[in-house]
């Protein structure tokens, strides 16, 4: 519980999200900023799934000649659904993008503040 | 300098998070809790339960099948979403003439790319359907076979340059393919009610009961989910 | 009977996704089955309701599996809000039949009904989820459906302000599925008595703090709490009248909602004082009316001036919630349900106005309350209560409020209610001088016709709710009450 080596994942994943969060406050091109938001919701998905891995462990299928310890299977369960969700928006903002190019001739944040 | 302030509010940001996070039990930990509560029930009586070996599966269809019935509508609200956003608006706006819908761009794949894809078109669909048949015993499952499903009838959709037009599935059936997810889910729900007791349970009799509502709910989401993925390339295809 | 909670949220859900294919063949019909879907909702959430008075709070184990293995859904005095998503949505769904005929492409329209469907299911199911996990697939569907649903209209505004929204609010949502994972990692547990139960005895400081902050953070900017709510006023404005109802009166309680389910998971930590939270939300709150109602005195555009005027509104809320003693948030929750009556009114009085009128400036629309005077005494009546003039729905909730801040020994803060109040006071009066006592600017107001019956029932039915709410309010005080009893006491 003292931090450290044995917490390098969540920092891999804080390392993750803080780009991610980089990427969307400062990109002005939507499109680019669509994929700091990927980037954050993977960090975020990355990390509830590393939450439930255990040492040695295997996936969680039950069967003859396969031993626990199995990874918890609560959290591959969640972030499916959490993978999907993050397909939806990803989906409906690209149609927001080409919505907004269609309307405007642009997707650069600077120059649709501009337009309006 | 704006670049600055946001990379000093992110440092901040990140410091708190790893702050926080430092106090967790340590990833991999067989006694944290993530492992002995919940997740050791399921261990436990996952099987036996749902007659799932695939403990995933138990999990999305059994024990949390209200949050995966949530999920699939969620698919369905983003075909909905890109539809409502990219159908086209009869009338222009004012002031600016819109462009008429422009045909796709009629790019012919090389015959080599089209022989090979529908070469492996049987293959890929037969592989679309072990996966779906086998998420119950093996990683994979009803999302799996519907996005395998759907990149398939969208290469086939590329390769014969079919667009909205001329849909490879006909528009009317897609509507009611794209509805396949909650519909399957819905019946779940009468047949848990019927056979279980309880909304989207699992029905204890027959024997063969439990397996049936699974792959019911399997089929649901992999039809469903394909048809969805078709409807949402072929709505961007005109853009 | 007892089967009717999962089918509360599920019945919208399942119907969204049919209405394409019902209405493939027979356009006219997605309109009937969308009204037809709402009006089994208000019936279900109407005996869901009975239930909770005669018996109290009730549960569902989903599936048959006993919580915390599976789902639980949970309908208690918070959920009792889905009386006001049933009876705002069925208002807006019977509005939209003539308003998106001028509004929304045909080609689109079967779509827009599917979604706004799908937004009413989400919100029951966020009303009675007890489980957290469940509580953000909910807040996905309400969210996934609402950013598009600002874009249905379409036009550029629109287009921007529905991508400022989604990337807002994905924001947000990942704020909270992050602290839901910190709290799954803690305690091994998605439901929320099972969580609170056992947060209890987690030793660790520095996650519990963090996922605290994490939600508190997400919720605030779905509730659009000051200074978090920048994506709100054009996103409420720019999308069609129906959906700036729903997104009003609905859609931003979210957070309210979320943060009132939330934080009693945190009320049995010893040695976690939430007075310091409680103070900055009351602060941002007060903060919130004042600056709301100050945005919106500025605003020559009806409807911007009504999104303005719900950051305000939200700050009332908050305020309640940060008070934290119980007249307060009691007030505050009272104000959930009522403003969501009162804001609907508006909203939907404001469409009918810009439908009938074609114009949206309060200079443009000078002398209209004459061409259309009974969506005018609609509009006039929301505009009291939303005043808080008694006896009407509005009054309830500043009483309380009132006698909250004073109760607390918080004089400060019953000022800056007050001040709010006036402020509203003086820009609703400036929307009543425009539409009554000023000589219309543009000659063809004096031609406007007043709105077709199924727009004008749906207004005028809520704006009656406005009225009365104010003299039948011991039922909706009594509940939320309880609810405010329930967040003090914790658990």
């Amino acid at each position: 519980m003292d931090g450290g080596w044995q917490h390098l994942d969540y920092f891999a994943f804080v390392a993750l999200f803080c780009i991610g969060l980089y990427v969307v406050l400062a990109k002005s091109n939507l499109v680019k900023k669509l994929l700091g938001l990927n980037i954050m919701e993977t960090s975020v998905f990355a990390f509830i799934v590393t939450s439930g891995m255990v040492d040695g462990g295997t996936a969680p299928v039950v069967g003859p000649g396969i031993d626990a310890p199995f990874a918890s299977p609560l959290p591959h369960a969640l972030i499916l659904t959490g993978i999907v969700v993050a397909v939806s928006i990803t989906a409906l903002a690209l149609a927001l993008i080409v919505e907004i190019k269609r309307q405007c001739g642009t997707i650069e944040a600077d120059e649709l503040k501009g337009a309006e | 300098m704006r670049r600055l302030l946001t990379a000093l509010a992110l440092a901040i940001v990140g410091a708190v998070m790893l702050a926080g996070l430092a106090g967790l039990p340590r990833p991999g930990d067989p006694a944290a809790p993530v492992h002995t509560h919940v997740a050791a029930h399921i261990v436990a009586h996952g099987v036996e339960d749902t007659g799932s070996r695939n403990l995933v599966t138990a999990v999305l269809l059994a024990y949390r099948a209200y949050d995966t019935f949530g999920e699939v509508v969620v698919i369905f609200a983003a075909l909905a979403a890109v539809m409502v956003v990219l159908a086209p608006a009869a009338a222009p706006p004012p002031g600016k003439t819109a462009p008429p819908p422009s045909p796709a761009p009629a790019v012919a794949p090389s015959p080599v790319v089209g022989f090979v894809i529908r070469l492996l078109a049987p293959f890929i669909a037969a592989f679309a359907a072990l996966v779906l048949w086998h998420g119950e015993a093996l990683p994979g499952g009803g999302f799996q076979a519907g996005v395998i499903l759907g990149a398939l009838l969208v290469l086939l959709s590329v390769v014969m340059g079919r667009g909205l037009e001329q849909p490879l599935v006909p528009a009317a059936a897609a509507r009611w393919l794209q509805a396949a997810g909650p519909l399957a889910f819905a019946a779940a729900m009468l047949i848990g009610l019927a056979g279980a007791g309880a909304v989207l349970g699992l029905p204890a009799e027959p024997a063969w009961g439990r397996h049936a509502v699974l792959l019911l709910l399997e089929l649901g989401i992999g039809l469903g989910g394909a048809a969805i993925i078709l409807g949402l390339y072929l709505q961007m295809r005109g853009h | 009977m007892e089967h009717l909670l999962p089918l509360a949220a599920a019945l919208p859900l399942v119907a969204a996704a049919l209405l394409p294919a019902v209405a493939w063949r027979r356009p006219d019909a997605a309109w009937g089955w969308a009204v037809a879907v709402g009006a089994g909702l208000l019936g279900i959430v109407g005996l869901l309701l009975r239930r909770l008075l005669q018996d109290g709070p009730f549960s569902y184990a989903v599936g048959g599996w006993a919580p915390p293995w599976g789902i639980e859904l949970r309908f208690d005095a918070l959920s009792a809000f889905s009386l006001g998503i049933a009876l705002v949505g069925v208002a807006v769904l019977v509005f939209s039949g003539r308003y998106a005929q001028a509004a929304v492409p045909p080609q689109r329209r079967a779509w827009y009904y599917s979604l706004l469907l799908v937004n009413l299911g989400g919100l029951v199911g966020f009303a009675c989820a007890a489980d957290l996990f469940n509580l953000f697939v909910c807040m996905e569907l309400v969210s996934v459906s609402s950013y598009a649903l600002v874009a249905a209209g379409g036009g550029r505004i629109a287009a921007l302000a529905a991508f400022k929204y989604l990337v807002a609010g994905a924001v947000s949502s990942l704020l909270v599925l992050f602290a839901v994972g910190i709290l799954h990692a803690l305690t091994g547990s998605l439901n929320m008595a099972d969580v609170a139960l056992r947060l209890a005895d987690v030793e660790a400081r520095g996650p519990v703090l963090l996922a605290l902050g994490a939600l508190t953070a997400g919720f605030m900017v779905k509730a659009a709490l000051f200074p978090l709510h920048l994506w709100l006023p054009d996103a409420h404005a720019s999308a069609p009248s129906p959906v700036s109802a729903v997104l009003s009166a609905l859609v931003v309680k979210l957070g309210v909602l979320g943060l009132a389910r939330v934080l009693p998971l945190f009320a049995g930590l010893d040695w976690l004082v939430l007075a310091p939270l409680h103070e900055g939300l009351a602060w941002l709150g007060a903060i919130a009316i004042v600056a709301g109602a100050l945005a919106a005195l500025l605003q020559e555009d009806l409807k911007l001036m009504l999104a303005y005027s719900t950051v305000s509104n939200i700050g009332y809320i908050v305020l309640g919630l940060g008070l934290a003693t119980p007249l307060a948030m009691t007030g505050g929750l009272v104000h959930v349900f009522y403003h969501a009556l009162i804001k609907a009114t508006l909203f939907l009085a404001a469409g009918a106005i810009i439908h009938q009128a074609g114009f949206r400036t309060l200079r443009d629309l000078r002398g209209v309350g004459r061409a259309m005077p009974w969506t005018g005494v609609a509009l006039s009546l929301g505009v009291l209560a939303i005043v808080g003039l008694p006896p009407t729905a509005g009054f309830l909730g500043k009483w309380y409020l009132l006698l909250g801040a004073l109760e607390a020994g918080r004089p400060g803060f019953a000022v800056a209610l007050l001040a709010g109040a006036l402020l509203i006071f003086v820009y609703y009066l400036r929307i009543l001088n425009a539409f009554y006592f000023r000589a219309p600017l543009r000659e063809q107001i004096l031609a406007v016709r007043e709105a077709p019956l199924s727009m004008l029932l749906p207004v005028m039915a809520l704006a009656l709710l406005c009225l009365l709410g104010g003299l039948f309010g011991s039922g909706p005080v009594a509940l939320a009450a309880l609810a405010a009893a329930r967040l003090a006491g914790g658990g």
